[in-house]
């Protein structure tokens, strides 16, 4: 890795994306990049393949580092490499290649990643819902609602935006697109079979 | 109070923005209201969710910012290492071969093999066909001399042929080239007919018998089986008067397998003998016409008799195996009898007086030779060349 850039223990790196460190981030995806191609390229893989694969397990990392919910009992390559061989060995199973074997080349141990990934992939179900969710939910409270949380812009940006008189104006219409948001997204999530 | 009001006051109370006393007074509220409690994990589940959400798409897109850094990164190493170098770019096709050579060599490389595989299998099985299946037709000589002329003679008119004959026989004092090919003949009566083989006079101008007195006597063939290798011919000389009793019988029946058997024939210019066995009661490729012997002959042998301990005809030597040693066959004498029966049925003005009486039984076979030596012949071949 070079180039001065500060090693990172283990502990620093958790500490780091769980304060929302970007370089820690970068930090770590670089570090571990190369295991994750180089065992889906073996693994009749492309790069392209290798590089989805690995930024799907660095989210189900990120994510439960945010959370604060994850419970590392090894180290974060070894925790990676489980995850990314699961999402790899799912992904082979949908293209029909997998021949029921894989080549190893980092000792796979139990990481808990394999619950993590559920819990992941219940995520995922919970994003899809919201984001068809808020395309019925209409203009203008979709743009207001995305503008605000998932854009990350601020009330002031907002209410100029859409053309309040103020900001008391765009939070009470917020309030009221939530509540209509809320009736979307419930009926849709209760809908759904929970298996 | 709306339900979007309950959400700005639940979003005061989550943020801390709330005086002590109204906060105080929603914690007891929430307590003691199962429904407003539902309510507000309601709004925290769909603010969470909306957040959690937001966090996934801004953190996807910087993950993809880093990996983009990483390849502009790789790509600059490739270019910049060198910069005076001339920068090695692969195009897109290239790309996307390489792209499919990685992900399906293992399925290729496996194609290749048995496609291979496949090739040689094939090679070595139809070398292996060949060997064992190539009839050896080639194998087989006929043991006349230059047979190969004959061949061409054969493409000669019939009628000329006869023409020529004709010729010789009514001007005896015509110079007569030398002998072209040479056979062997043998007396098959008394009174002039005479046996050869059909490969030795096939195609010939005109033929010519020669004992071991040098006595030449012009012959005429008669008939002519090919199948099984047989020319009857008929000296046609005006001054002849006769072979004298034969000593030898045809037999007509078949010959055991591993009697005693011997030749006379014309080899080269003096009568050669040669004895061996009856090897087996076909010949060539299991042609039942004939014998297998093992008499060691050469060219100029065929048309040779072939007889048994008892002085009995039994063949007549046709060819040799090239590939096998002293592997010869001869046309059986049941043939020739039949042949010569079916002949005489014919409403034809030839009669044949096979003998009847073998003079050879029980004799030492230098006697029989002796006895014997006067009725083969070199049958000698002209054409007109």
């Amino acid at each position: 890795m070079g180039k001065g850039q500060p090693s990172y223990t283990d502990e620093e790196l958790l500490a780091g994306i769980r304060h929302g460190d970007d370089r820690a981030l970068a930090h770590m995806y670089r570090q571990y990049l190369p295991t994750v191609i180089h065992l889906v390229t073996q693994n009749s893989g492309t790069e392209d393949e290798a590089k989805d694969i690995y930024q799907e397990g660095v989210m189900v990392f990120y994510e439960k580092v945010r959370e604060g919910t994850l419970e590392l009992s090894c180290q974060i390559k070894t925790y990676l490499y489980a995850v990314c061989r699961r999402l790899w060995l799912k992904r082979l199973a949908e293209k029909g290649r997998y021949g029921g074997r894989l080549d190893d080349f980092e000792p796979y141990l139990e990481t808990g990643a394999e619950a993590d990934l559920a819990d992941a992939e219940e995520r995922d179900r919970q994003f899809a819902l919201m984001s068809e969710a808020l395309v019925r939910l209409g203009e203008p409270c979709r743009s207001l609602l995305e503008g605000f949380y998932l854009l990350d812009k601020s009330m002031q940006q907002l209410t100029a935006e859409h053309g309040y008189t103020n900001a008391d104006n765009a939070k009470n219409q917020k309030y009221k697109c939530l509540v209509r948001l809320k009736k979307l997204f419930f009926t849709q999530y209760k809908e759904e079979p929970l298996s | 109070m709306t339900e979007a009001d309950y959400y700005a006051f639940f979003d005061d109370y989550l943020n801390d923005r709330l005086d002590a006393p109204v906060r105080q007074n929603l914690e007891r509220r929430l307590a003691a209201d199962p429904v407003l409690a539902e309510r507000l994990a309601d709004y925290q589940r769909l603010t969470g969710t909306l957040n959690a959400y937001g966090q996934r798409l801004r953190v996807s897109e910087k993950l993809r910012a880093i990996q983009a850094e990483i390849d502009a990164e790789q790509e600059q190493v490739l270019e910049t290492g060198r910069p005076e170098m001339p920068v090695m770019r692969i195009s897109r096709t290239e790309q996307w071969l390489r792209e499919f050579w990685h992900g399906h060599r293992a399925t290729m490389g496996v194609a290749a093999s048995v496609a291979v595989l496949a090739v040689f299998a094939t090679l070595l099985g139809l070398q292996w066909w060949n060997a064992h299946t190539q009839p050896t037709t080639r194998a087989v000589q006929y043991l006349s001399s230059k047979v190969d002329k004959l061949a061409k003679a054969q493409q000669k008119d019939r009628r000329v042929m006869n023409q020529v004959i004709n010729q010789i026989g009514s001007t005896p004092a015509t110079p007569v080239n030398p002998g072209k090919f040479s056979g062997t003949g043998f007396a098959l009566t008394a009174d002039g007919y005479v046996v050869t083989s059909y490969h030795v006079i096939d195609g010939a101008d005109s033929v010519i018998i020669e004992g071991r007195d040098k006595q030449r006597l012009r012959v005429e063939p008669v008939f002519s089986d090919a199948a099984h290798d047989l020319t009857i011919m008929r000296v046609i000389d005006r001054n002849f008067r006769g072979f004298g009793r034969l000593p030898y019988t045809v037999k007509r029946r078949q010959a055991e397998l591993g009697e005693k058997i011997y030749t006379l024939g014309y080899p080269r210019e003096d009568q050669v003998y040669n004895d061996g066995s009856l090897s087996a009661r076909s010949g060539f490729e299991g042609d039942t016409g004939f014998y297998q012997i093992s008499i060691p002959v050469n060219p100029g042998n065929s048309g040779g008799p072939v007889l048994d301990d008892r002085g009995n005809l039994i063949g007549v030597i046709s060819s040799r195996q090239m590939d096998v040693l002293s592997t010869a066959f001869a046309t059986k004498s049941s043939y020739l009898a039949r042949l010569v029966d079916s002949l005489s049925a014919a409403p034809h003005p030839h009669t044949y007086n096979l003998p009847k009486q073998n003079q050879l039984v029980g004799q030492t076979r230098p006697q029989q030779i002796r006895k014997l030596q006067d009725f083969v012949f070199v049958v000698k071949v002209f054409d007109r060349d």
